[in-house]
């Protein structure tokens, strides 16, 4: 334990976690080994999931907003999380709230937008203020900050998923990894209890989202099995179930459930007390809410008997999730070597007697389930960056099925629900009409027959198709999920071989366009305008792949014949050179070339690393010279060239 | 994209595969591979590895399902298994009387019953993929008879396995 931290230049910046929470926030790190979350002034490491828009322009992020949500209830975005990758009519934005919807126009990409003071900001440029305090505090505690494992709730899907990277990306916040939050918990709780095997089943339920994640944990390798859940449910549902009475009891009873109609005001002060009651009747068996009115308080007992007839509805639609996600594993309750808690609300009592009716024991909740999930991030993030030894390693799935809309509105799945990641499948199509040259495929998510009953992803347009009499085009779409859980889709025309363009529209999304637009409207980019930003970001991912190359050649150049070999000692001086001269374009020309002339060499170290796994060898050492060379060194050399040739 | 299974996990093309020598070179080959080693590398290494990762965990998918393993020795055969596969008569007539008696069951809340149906079917089970095994047993391709009776042999199993999966899904 460290009194004094001394500042130490040479040092590589700290690879962080963040849990971007429903409710509260944190970011952690991991010091001697062990995970710690960043502590605010006050000892406090959770930052409040709260953002209010001041007249003026300030933004304010955390407790001080929280106190705001009440007199600017409005401009007080509180769960932003539950917004995250919705299109501008999702009825999430009708559940009980105070805020003020703005429609998107025509053209605009469809996603939530929040009227504030006359601005309109999307879920991504709030939950980007959030991002930014959790990096400031990181910033505060560590002085340099490297880049970060944000976690996700395992069953958020591809357009939830885009939306939190894209948040990132607007903050200035480099993403290692999109960590699924119960796999997060499950390392920290393995790494916490030394190498354990078993298999374990991780109920997390937030502030709005709630997984069932069954995993298992042999040697070091964390692998899901399965995973469920309910993305819209969570503590504000109990919140609400409470609100409603109270504001039934107060004559408000017909328009509970059209927040429009009630005081925006008054709907936040009934929340807010809603949740404070929900708190005290975690440790008592009845509490008092108390809602401020000008003029008179409205106050109302609530009994824990009441309370948990009022939440039993909300706490049992885990349980089909549950129940579906053991079905999945293949394995029964009885087989479980524990059930894991996360998340505030499983802090609600019969949520916990709950987990024992349906898992038959009671669940763990030896490390704090508000920190759990961001000490499990940073765990990971430090993998990542390299700077552990620890060999730790997560196999993920895909939470909902992937497929396309057919005729008749019917679901091919292509790629099924619980698919290992990362994953790819092709699947074979061709046209219906002569000389047709464009083909359109709608992208969907979820287990629903018909595609309009499941989540609409994209539409993906295929260009190029050579013209041919119907049916004489062979088109082959490959969808392939990363281990972030994002889809990528690519086609090529098997008669001709040529690669199709795909031009991708999210359903519910921002498109690049978007987020440039948001990043030269940020303060964080105001001096230096788009080009001078894309300058530096070439030169310093030429800077990075020209270190991995030359290490990569020093090690295994033998791996090459001749001609490969020149080839790559030629890109990689052609890459140098347009660096050096500081030409955007040609870096990004050079950069393409020199991923082209490597990959035979990357091809056969890869081979090299099968072969010996096969034959049992131990794989890590093999590892082990590749990371060696393309550690964050690499990075933080580029990174400091990069800004040295800028002034 | 459709690669041998059996290459990419190292495995010979037999039926009887060992689940725990299966999932432990899963493993291995994953380690190497998974992206989470390659973060920092080079966009190429990123990319390969990715693809085969990818490969290794679909490779993984198909030989640890006993039809799907079938399936793709069928193929390397010589006797691809058609979506439209039908099943002899016999089969047919079998099995539709299967399911009136598990409806019976069930809707007369018998869990015996249906349990006993279910455990007989996992016998058929067993006795077809005791054929499959038999013909895939050395690294010689079946042909002929041999062949033709693993076939069969498969899609029975495919109406056997749908039977399977509905005398076990009780709720939900």
């Amino acid at each position: 334990m460290s009194l004094l931290q001394i500042f130490d230049p040479t040092a590589k910046p700290t690879p962080i976690g963040i849990d971007l929470g429903t409710t509260n926030s944190l970011v952690a790190w991991v010091a001697d080994g062990r995970p710690q979350t960043v502590l605010d002034c006050d000892n406090d490491p959770l930052l409040p999931s709260v953002v209010s828009y001041l007249s003026d322009g300030r933004v304010i992020v955390g407790t001080a907003a929280r106190e705001m949500a009440v007199l600017h209830p409005r401009e007080t975005i509180v769960s932003v999380k539950r917004f995250m990758g919705r299109g501008g009519d999702d009825p999430e934005t009708r559940r009980l709230g105070p805020y003020d919807f703005v429609m998107p126009a025509t053209g605009e990409s469809n996603v939530v937008r929040f009227g504030v003071h006359g601005r309109v900001v999307t879920p991504v440029e709030v939950s980007a203020e959030i991002l930014k305090a959790l990096r400031q505090r990181a910033e505060d505690k560590l002085q340099t900050v490297g880049p970060a494992v944000i976690t996700v709730p395992a069953y958020f899907d591809d357009a939830q998923r885009q939306a939190t990277k894209d948040a990132a990306r607007l903050a200035g916040i480099e993403v290692l990894r999109l960590l699924n939050e119960p796999t997060a918990a499950a390392l920290a709780y393995g790494l916490d209890k030394g190498k354990t095997r078993g298999t374990f089943a991780v109920y997390d339920l937030g502030g709005g989202t709630f997984d069932i994640t069954i995993l298992t944990l042999d040697d070091g390798v964390f692998q899901v099995q399965s995973t469920g859940g309910d993305s819209q449910l969570g503590g504000d549902d109990m919140d609400r179930a409470i609100a409603e009475v109270a504001l039934r009891e107060m004559g408000l009873g017909t328009v509970a459930k059209d927040a429009s109609r009630v005081a925006p005001e008054l709907v936040r002060a009934v929340l807010t007390a809603a949740r404070a009651t929900k708190h005290a009747l975690t440790n008592a068996d009845d509490a008092e809410m108390v809602v401020d009115r000008s003029g008179a308080a409205f106050r109302r007992r609530f009994t824990r008997a009441e309370f948990d007839a009022l939440v039993r509805p909300v706490i049992e639609r885990t349980g089909t999730a549950c129940r579906r996600a053991l079905r999945d594993a293949s394995i029964d309750a009885a087989a479980l070597d524990g059930v894991v808690l996360v998340g505030g609300a499983t802090r609600v009592p019969l949520v916990q007697s709950f987990v024992r009716e349906v898992f038959g024991r009671e669940g763990l909740t030896d490390i704090d389930p508000d920190q759990v999930v961001a000490m499990g991030a940073a765990v990971q993030a430090d993998i990542l960056a390299g700077t552990q030894q620890n060999d730790a390693i997560v196999f993920d799935v895909i939470p909902l099925s992937l497929g396309i809309e057919t005729m008749g509105g019917i679901v091919e799945k292509i790629l099924p629900r619980n698919t290992a990641i990362p994953a790819a499948r092709a699947q074979r199509f061709t046209t219906y009409a002569d000389k047709q040259t464009g083909f359109e495929l709608h992208v969907v998510q979820g287990e629903r027959e018909l595609a309009d009953d499941n989540r609409s992803l994209a539409r993906f347009t295929l260009r190029g198709i050579p013209p041919l009499p119907a049916g004489g085009a062979k088109l082959e779409v490959t969808f392939r999920v990363d281990a972030d859980g994002l889809l990528t889709v690519t086609a090529r025309e098997e008669t001709t071989g040529i690669e199709q363009s795909t031009e991708v529209k999210p359903s519910y999304g921002l498109t690049d366009d978007d987020v440039e637009r948001m990043l030269m409207d940020s303060f964080e980019h105001a001096e230096g305008d788009i080009f001078e930003r894309q300058l530096v970001e070439r030169i310093v991912e030429g800077q990075s792949l020209l270190s991995a190359t030359r290490a990569a050649m020093a090690a295994d150049a033998a791996l090459l014949d001749e001609d490969e070999r020149a080839e790559a000692d030629g890109a990689i001086a052609a890459l140098a050179a347009a660096i050096a001269a500081r030409q955007s374009d040609m870096i990004k020309l050079r950069i393409e070339g020199l991923d082209r002339a490597t990959t035979p060499l990357a091809e056969r170290r890869m081979d090299r690393a099968i072969a010996d796994a096969m034959r049992g060898r131990n794989v890590d050492d093999v590892a082990e010279q590749v990371r060696e060379f393309q550690g964050v060194d690499a990075h933080t050399e580029a990174h400091a060239q990069a800004r040295a040739g800028e002034h | 994209m459709t690669s041998d299974p059996f290459e990419t996990l190292g495995f010979p093309r037999r039926f009887r595969i060992d689940a725990a020598n299966l999932a432990q070179r899963h493993r291995d080959l994953s380690r190497a591979l998974h992206p989470d080693r390659f973060v920092q590398a080079a966009p190429a290494e990123r990319r390969v590895a990715i693809e085969k990762a990818a490969a290794v965990n679909d490779a993984f998918r198909r030989l640890r399902d006993p039809q799907m393993r079938a399936a793709a020795l069928l193929a390397f055969a010589g006797r691809p298994v058609r979506e439209d596969a039908r099943a002899a008569p016999e089969l047919l007539t079998e099995v539709l009387d299967l399911r009136e008696r598990l409806e019976e069951a069930k809707s007369q809340k018998d869990d015996t019953r249906r349990i006993t149906l279910r455990d007989s079917v996992a016998t058929r089970i067993a006795q077809s993929e005791r054929v499959i095994a038999d013909a895939f047993e050395t690294d010689v391709a079946p042909t002929g008879d041999t062949l033709d009776r693993a076939y069969e042999a498969l899609v029975t199993l495919k109406y056997l396995y749908r039977f399977l999966e509905e005398a076990d899904a009780v709720d939900d």
